[in-house]
């Protein structure tokens, strides 16, 4: 039987076939036709993926390419002027650079004092209520029509639990319930999976707020412990604010950007 | 007490294809139609059958290869020592535990995503839950790649094990390298294992099958050892101390008395004490290999020493030169034996054996008189056997090959048995050609009688001399031309006129099928002939084949043809050389075809072969009307 390397074995004591290398030469020739063959015959999804692959290839030798004909010779070398550079005879001698670095926590307190916060998505598109709620009817005839249902996803406390059945008004079906969030870290570009806190503000108004509604746009506050933030007073940060940036209902998760 | 096949492991594919395989399935399998106008359970029981579908392939797959894989607990010690040396046991474990995590977190990621796509209230919110389903079971599977490339060489290595059976009894060759192991694996089995004078020239394990009393016994040949502790070993002599410590075995110790491998004795000696614990309670048999460089009995004083020394620990010791084939076979018998001793001796003490034992018992019949009672033949059956003996056997053609030189050599004469009337002509050279013509066309197994009957014939006809009058006169040489000339153009016209005469052109006929009720008779064409005023006989008797005029020209065709040798007008079967037949009967055949080929088409009105008219090219009968049963779709 054959064992181990018997094909190696074979080739050292016999040698190749005779026409062996020739045919190999011929086969691999007739590779590249073979290739545009299937790339010109294939339909439907098959040829759409073929296309595909075959683009990047080409954008990637296009890349190549350039790279290789970039010249090697010197050019003149600029030197880069800074924004706002003022030739020494324009000074202003009022002007003051701020020498001190303001820390966080500062920075932070005035923000909340003005009111204004810098968020990656100032702008979201408003919801409308018939897109977020689902009417539910209830009672004998299922006449009623008072109870709505949480079409978008939603935050409940770990403390939650809900009011009698028949009084409650708006239902947040579990299924839709997370806690959770895939939280981007702008500067390290890198994504942690951060339990969420709780739901700071709707963009779409105060009673999204309060069901705890996450919609695009939606600031949440996210447990960062795991990161080991440490403010310079030497304290641990265990909570920091988040941005949503998909659509939850739609991706079934939730995805964010830290406010830093 | 398996015979553990690796072969059967189907093959793992990469990350990518994995990916492309299933989603090109799901494409593939599932409904692929869906609107927006339908409802809206509709579309949340469409898209979650493709999320579904796709888990399962996945988990399907996974599933095969995780099962597929032997598990190293669960197989025999030697394959797991094996696997954990040759593939490293905690990264085995890890890739398929990987394998399993992935399979996990696919049906997690399913469940999930099944539970959100129930609350899915448009097509789009469906359709990107589907999407984002999808997409994250193939991050998953694209996480696991290295490891599924991993498997993928785990597994084409395996399927390339020998297959060890580790139940059979085995004899397992170890020594150091260069000794002579392969070498005298290949003379005692099949196997045909590379032999060169570089060390190491085995790099693993090979096995090769040799019988011994109607039992078979593997012989596993491995790496040569070098001494060394065992933290320092490689991969390769790993695989040997695998062998060695779990498989049990009757164990060769090779050793090169010349040195000649390139360790002295004292070196083997103390690679044989350094593995002395490995072989535990198997039978150990030292070989001394390569007695043809240098015996056992030359050997310098510490070196006999030494190989005492190593004899004591060992059942025996026998010099053997692989090269000479001498002390071969009394090796592999020593060991055969020797095995099979330690299984009847174990088969002997289990608790199976007085069972078997009280089964049967040899009885001795006791004598009853001191009387000899020797054996006693029939003389008439000596006599038999004594005749036989003496009879001596007939010389075959074999025989005589053999005495000549054997198959290649010498060739029978198959010549020699010939029936002739003379014996003298067996050996005779037949010519081929002659005069450009082939001489077998022209023989003739009937040309004597022949030959007499037309000596015969010509003198029948010299007696009748008066239909001569052409013969009589004086032709000239261009005279005597033109006539054979003419005579050859009135027999072409004659034939041809023949076959005219006998197709359906000037003899049409009307074919049965048209003629079912047999109303086509000669005597209605009379009858309506002589109502046209027009005499019917002549035509009728042409109908019927038999004409006037084509007697008179037989006639008189015979009276010019009387000058003709009678011969050319043969009987039907007779064969003519240079027709091509072989004998009579094959013309008869030939002739008979042909005529069987003219009566069916005369009776289809053909005029010929190349006659394919259709008299009706749509016959009403299957182009219209509806059918009693079954559809009209078809005609």
């Amino acid at each position: 039987m054959p064992q181990g390397d018997y094909i190696e074995l074979h080739r050292k004591r016999h040698g190749y076939r005779l026409d062996h290398f020739e045919r190999k030469r011929k086969k691999e020739a007739r590779e590249v036709h073979k290739h545009s063959e299937r790339a010109q015959k294939s339909l439907g999804i098959k040829g759409k993926m073929i296309a595909k692959k075959n683009y990047k290839e080409k954008v990637q030798m296009k890349r190549t390419l350039k790279m290789h004909e970039e010249s090697s010779s010197r050019r003149k070398v600029d030197d880069e002027v800074q924004e706002g550079a003022v030739p020494a005879y324009l000074l202003d001698r009022e002007t003051t650079t701020r020498a001190k670095i303001l820390s966080n926590t500062i920075k932070q307190k005035r923000k909340e004092k003005a009111g204004k916060w810098e968020v990656p998505l100032p702008k979201v598109r408003p919801v409308a209520e018939d897109e977020m709620f689902k009417v539910l009817r209830s009672g004998k005839r299922k006449t009623k029509q008072w109870k709505r249902m949480v079409t978008k996803a939603t935050f409940v406390g770990p403390g939650f639990t809900r009011k009698p059945p028949k009084y409650e008004r708006f239902i947040r079906p579990s299924g839709l319930r997370f806690t959770k969030a895939h939280v981007t870290h702008p500067e390290l570009k890198c994504t942690f999976n951060l339990e969420i806190i709780g739901v700071k503000k709707n963009p779409n108004g105060p009673m999204y707020t309060s069901l705890g509604v996450m919609t695009k746009g939606t600031i949440i506050e996210v447990n960062v412990s795991e990161l080991g933030l440490v403010t310079p007073g030497g304290k641990v940060v265990w909570g920091k604010y988040a941005q949503v940036t998909n659509n939850p209902e739609n991706d079934g998760c939730i995805n964010a950007v830290l406010l830093v | 007490m398996a015979q553990y096949d690796f072969k059967k492991i189907t093959v793992v594919p990469t990350g990518n294809d994995l990916i492309d395989i299933v989603l090109s399935r799901t494409q593939r399998q599932t409904p692929t139609v869906i609107h927006k106008g339908n409802a809206i359970s509709r579309v949340r029981q469409f898209y979650m059958r493709k999320v579904k579908f796709t888990e399962t392939n996945f988990t399907d797959k996974l599933s095969k290869t995780i099962e597929d894989f032997p598990r190293v607990e669960d197989i025999h010690p030697f394959y797991g020592d094996l696997l954990h040396v040759l593939y490293n046991k905690d990264h085995y474990k890890l890739a398929l535990g990987q394998l399993n995590t992935a399979r996990n977190l696919i049906k997690r990621i399913r469940e999930d995503y099944v539970k959100l796509l129930k609350y899915g209230d448009s097509l789009y919110r469906c359709k990107s839950l589907k999407r984002a389903a999808l997409g994250r079971m193939c991050t998953v599977t694209k996480r696991i790649g290295p490891s599924l490339a991993y498997l993928e060489h785990v597994r084409q290595h395996m399927a390339r094990l020998p297959s060890i059976n580790t139940g059979a009894p085995t004899i397992l060759i170890c020594g150091c390298p260069n000794v002579g192991k392969s070498s005298f694996l290949n003379k005692i089995t099949r196997a045909d294992v590379e032999v060169q004078p570089y060390a190491f020239t085995t790099k693993s394990l090979f096995v090769g099958h040799t019988d011994y009393k109607y039992l078979r016994y593997q012989v596993i040949d491995t790496p040569g050892l070098l001494d060394r502790p065992l933290e320092d070993r490689n991969i390769i002599e790993m695989c040997s101390v695998t062998a060695l410590v779990n498989l049990h075995a009757a164990i060769l110790f090779f050793l090169d008395l010349s040195g000649s491998c390139g360790y002295s004795i004292s070196q083997q000696a103390a690679l044989f004490h350094s593995i002395k614990m490995m072989f535990r309670n198997n039978p150990v048999l030292i070989v001394c290999n390569k007695t043809d460089l240098q015996t056992l009995e030359g050997l310098s004083g510490e070196d006999l020493k030494l190989v005492m020394e190593m004899k004591s620990a060992a059942l025996k010791t026998i010099p053997v030169s692989t090269i000479t084939d001498e002390g071969v076979m009394a090796v592999k018998n020593a060991a055969c034996q020797r095995l099979l001793d330690q299984r009847s001796e174990r088969k002997m003490k289990s608790k199976k054996m007085p069972t078997v034992l009280n089964r049967f018992h040899v009885a001795m019949p006791k004598p009853r008189d001191q009387k000899e009672r020797p054996v006693c033949i029939p003389q008439a059956v000596l006599e038999a056997r004594a005749e036989e003996a003496a009879h001596e056997e007939r010389k075959t053609e074999k025989d005589i090959e053999n005495e000549n030189g054997g198959a290649g050599v010498y060739s029978a004469s198959l010549r020699k048995h010939y029936i002739l009337a003379d014996d003298d002509w067996k050996l005779d050279i037949l010519p081929e050609f002659l005069d450009g013509h082939n001489v077998y066309d022209f023989i003739d197994p009937d040309i004597l009688q022949r030959v007499e009957e037309l000596e015969r014939e010509e003198s029948a006809v010299e007696e009748d001399g008066g239909d001569f009058e052409i013969e009589d006169e004086d032709f000239t040489a261009e005279a005597e031309k033109d006539l054979q000339e003419i005579r050859k153009r009135k027999k072409l016209l004659i034939q041809k006129h023949r076959i005219k005469k006998s197709t359906a052109e000037s003899r049409p006929t009307v074919p049965r099928k048209f003629d079912k009720d047999r109303k086509f008779t000669t005597e209605r064409m009379g009858r309506q002939l002589s109502s046209l005023g027009i005499d019917p006989s002549r035509a009728i008797e042409r109908a019927r084949s038999r004409s006037v005029s084509r007697k008179k020209l037989r006639l008189r065709s015979r009276s010019m043809s009387r000058s003709r040798s009678v011969l050319s007008q043969r009987p039907l079967g007779e064969v003519v050389p240079g027709e091509g037949f072989k004998d009579s009967a094959q013309k008869m055949k030939a002739v008979t075809m042909a005529r069987n080929a003219t009566k069916k088409r005369n009776k289809d009105a053909r005029r010929g072969e190349a006659d394919r008219v259709i008299p009706t090219l749509r016959p009403k009968h299957l182009f219209s009307g509806k059918r009693s049963i079954g559809k009209t779709d078809r005609r």
